[in-house]
């Protein structure tokens, strides 16, 4: 399903100065398998989903998504890649703050132009699943951390992606929320969902619906 | 994706929807670039609406002039001139019509402004259509055997002000008062040039000027065909040597000369809006806020295209343009045309303040609407794309880190 074949991801940060985040990665991560990525901070967990998500490229290696080579993708493809296949939590949500839930959980449809009833139809849905359908139509700058994540699980779900992405995702909830999250996390692994999660909360070390914990270090995996 | 009209598969609303509420997301910044938009459009709009309406005028005034003037020079200096002179040039060939005009500038202290004092014989040719209609129109002899005599509408204004509402007391030549009947106004639509100016017999004129019978004040000549202008002015200079000679080409150069001062003027008003107006583009072009660039990243970090955002953007910036140059043309248009274009018509028609109470006539003209929509619109679509573009066009991960 996704594979990294011998990636390296080097940042160049000015003319001088360059950040190698990843080196010589090679994973593997099968259909319906949830991944938990960990290490300490700057490790390079973020960079792995990012290069998954292609909203970056790899300095050399080849990562691929169903066979497909979408480190080589131009720009255009990616984002379509995207809009078909991942749903992305990212760790700051990336919301956007001066838009009601509703519309931002919609916002990834509306280059789609659909017809206004599925559109109405598929948020409502996602909402009720992630419980946010009673805030719909508030800002998301007037809601609660708890709110704005399942804001944004609910936005990554919404055009039913096969690949879950979470940055961090309990970054900024406290333990009820975090714990709160982990059981949305079981209800996707259950539908089935390709699932990578970066994190360094202990609290999703040692579940039980979890398939696999890699360590991430010095921009390396530690198998 | 049924019940889908043709429109809507063209146009996306949603997108279209999303520009609109980025717009009003940024209220405070949209509506200051929205008034200064207006604002400049409707500079631009009213410079060139007033323009169009100067040239027409000026156009129609040219159109109704002689083709040939004979003034008659005494010691460098106009002179009346002998009425005789009228069937010796009539007699040249190719002459379809001369008539000896009658008619003077008249200084009214009061008003500190020059009237025109024309002088028309009911029984005569008149050399111009609109001095014909005057005179069918009205009785210039009425029974009581006063003189009367039909003004312009601006120096029916000026002597109104000055308390002369039924008549006007001319002072002749000599000293004495002449007292002359207000008999009529020209119609509104009449034109630039004729709104200073008197229609009156020629014998009262001729009282007020003290010009005697034989005498004219100028020849105006019409002739069969306008391509012997210049040989027929020769012929009358060869006739009357100590007369000037002037053709209606002559005096095209000198309005033509009165214009172009005025639309250099303009032109240098012209060139600062634009400075201005490029002062905001620059401001816009020059980057996007944090905000903003963050907000393309997510959108392409959700699954948006470069060209979605794209034409998201060009969206807000032509709605917001466009609605601004709508304004703008409006506002123009009741500036120019209802209320006449207070403090700039001004710097229009600055050479006599008689001059200044004529209507600037409507003259709806697309290429100045298409010219001002090409010089705005456009020009502020560009600015807003080309730096989101740029934004939209880096790896969105750089973008929203
Ligand atoms: N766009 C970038 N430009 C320059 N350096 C970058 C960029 N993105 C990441 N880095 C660097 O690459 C390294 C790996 O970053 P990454 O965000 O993947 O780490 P992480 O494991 O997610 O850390 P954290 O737990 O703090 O989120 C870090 O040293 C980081 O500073
Ligand atoms: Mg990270």
């Amino acid at each position: 399903m996704i594979e990294l074949i011998d990636v390296t991801k080097i940042y160049e940060v000015n003319k001088k100065e360059s950040v190698r985040a990843l080196s010589h990665i090679n994973l593997k991560i099968k259909e319906g398998e949830l991944v938990i990525l960990k290490g300490s901070s700057g490790s390079g967990k973020s960079t792995i989903l990012s290069l998954i998500a292609a909203l970056s490229k790899p300095t050399s290696g080849e990562v691929l998504v169903d066979t497909k080579k979408i480190s080589k993708l131009p720009d255009n493809f990616s984002s379509e890649y995207r809009r078909d296949n991942i749903g992305f939590v990212f760790q700051k949500y990336n919301l956007i703050p001066n838009l009601s839930v509703k519309e931002n959980i919609l916002l990834p449809l509306v280059p789609l132009n659909l017809d206004a009833q599925s559109m109405h139809q598929m948020s409502e849905s996602v909402m009720q699943r992630f419980h946010i359908e009673h805030k719909q139509d508030v800002l998301v700058r007037n809601l609660s951390g708890g709110e704005q994540q399942r804001a944004a699980i609910a936005r990554a779900n919404i055009n039913n992606p096969k690949i879950i992405l979470a940055d961090e995702p309990t970054a900024n909830l406290d333990e009820k929320l975090s714990l709160h999250f982990i059981e949305m996390l079981r209800e996707l692994k259950a539908s089935n969902k390709t699932i990578v999660i970066a994190t360094h909360d202990p609290l999703f070390f040692g579940l039980d619906f979890v398939d696999r914990e890699i360590q991430v270090h010095n921009g390396s995996l530690v198998l | 994706m049924k019940n889908k009209t043709w429109l809507q598969s063209v146009l996306n609303i949603y997108l279209i929807e999303y520009a609109l509420s980025a717009i009003l997301r940024q209220k405070y910044k949209n509506f200051f670039i929205l008034s200064i938009f207006t604002f400049l459009t409707f500079l631009l709009a009213s410079v060139f609406f007033i323009t169009n309406s100067i040239k027409y005028e000026l156009e129609s005034t040219l159109e109704a002039l002689p083709q040939i003037i004979v003034q008659k020079i005494k010691a460098g200096r106009q002179d009346d001139m002998d009425v005789s002179a009228v069937d010796e040039i009539l007699s040249i060939a190719g002459v379809s019509d001369a008539v000896a005009r009658v008619w003077g500038y008249y200084y009214f202290q009061n008003a500190g402004v020059n009237f025109t004092l024309v002088g028309v014989d009911e029984y005569e040719n008149q050399y111009k259509n609109s001095l014909e209609k005057i005179v069918q129109k009205f009785d210039f002899n009425n029974e009581e055997n006063i003189p009367s005599m039909i003004v312009g509408q601006g120096v029916k204004e000026n002597m109104s002000r000055n308390y002369y509402k039924q008549y006007f007391n001319f002072i002749k030549s000599e000293g004495t008062l002449k007292k002359v009947n207000i008999a009529g106004v020209f119609d509104a639509d009449t034109q630039l040039e004729s709104n200073d100016m008197i229609v009156m017999s020629k014998d009262e004129v001729r009282e007020i000027f003290d010009i005697q019978q034989t005498k004219a004040t100028d020849i105006v000549v019409k002739v069969v065909n306008p391509e012997e202008i210049n040989t027929i002015a020769s012929k009358i200079r060869l006739m009357y040597p100590e007369c000037r000679v002037i053709t209606n080409q002559d005096l095209q150069v000198s309005y033509q000369n009165i214009f172009d001062y005025k639309s250099g003027i303009f032109l240098a008003l012209f060139i600062v809006c634009l400075f201005t107006f490029f002062m905001i583009v620059y401001d816009k072009a020059s980057g996007l806020s944090s905000e903003e660039k963050r907000e393309i990243g997510i959108l392409k970090a959700i699954g948006w295209r470069v060209d979605d955002v794209l034409k998201e953007k060009f969206y807000e910036s032509f709605i917001l343009s466009f609605f601004a140059y709508v304004l703008g043309i409006g506002f123009a248009f009741a500036f120019v045309y209802i209320f006449q274009a207070p403090l700039l018509r001004n710097v229009f028609i600055g050479y006599s303040e008689l001059k200044t109470s004529f209507e600037l006539p409507f003259v709806f003209d697309t290429q100045t609407l298409f010219l001002v929509f090409f010089l705005s619109v456009p020009i502020y679509v560009a600015a807003t794309i080309l730096p989101s573009w740029k934004v939209a066009t880096l790896e969105a991960d750089e973008v929203i880190r």
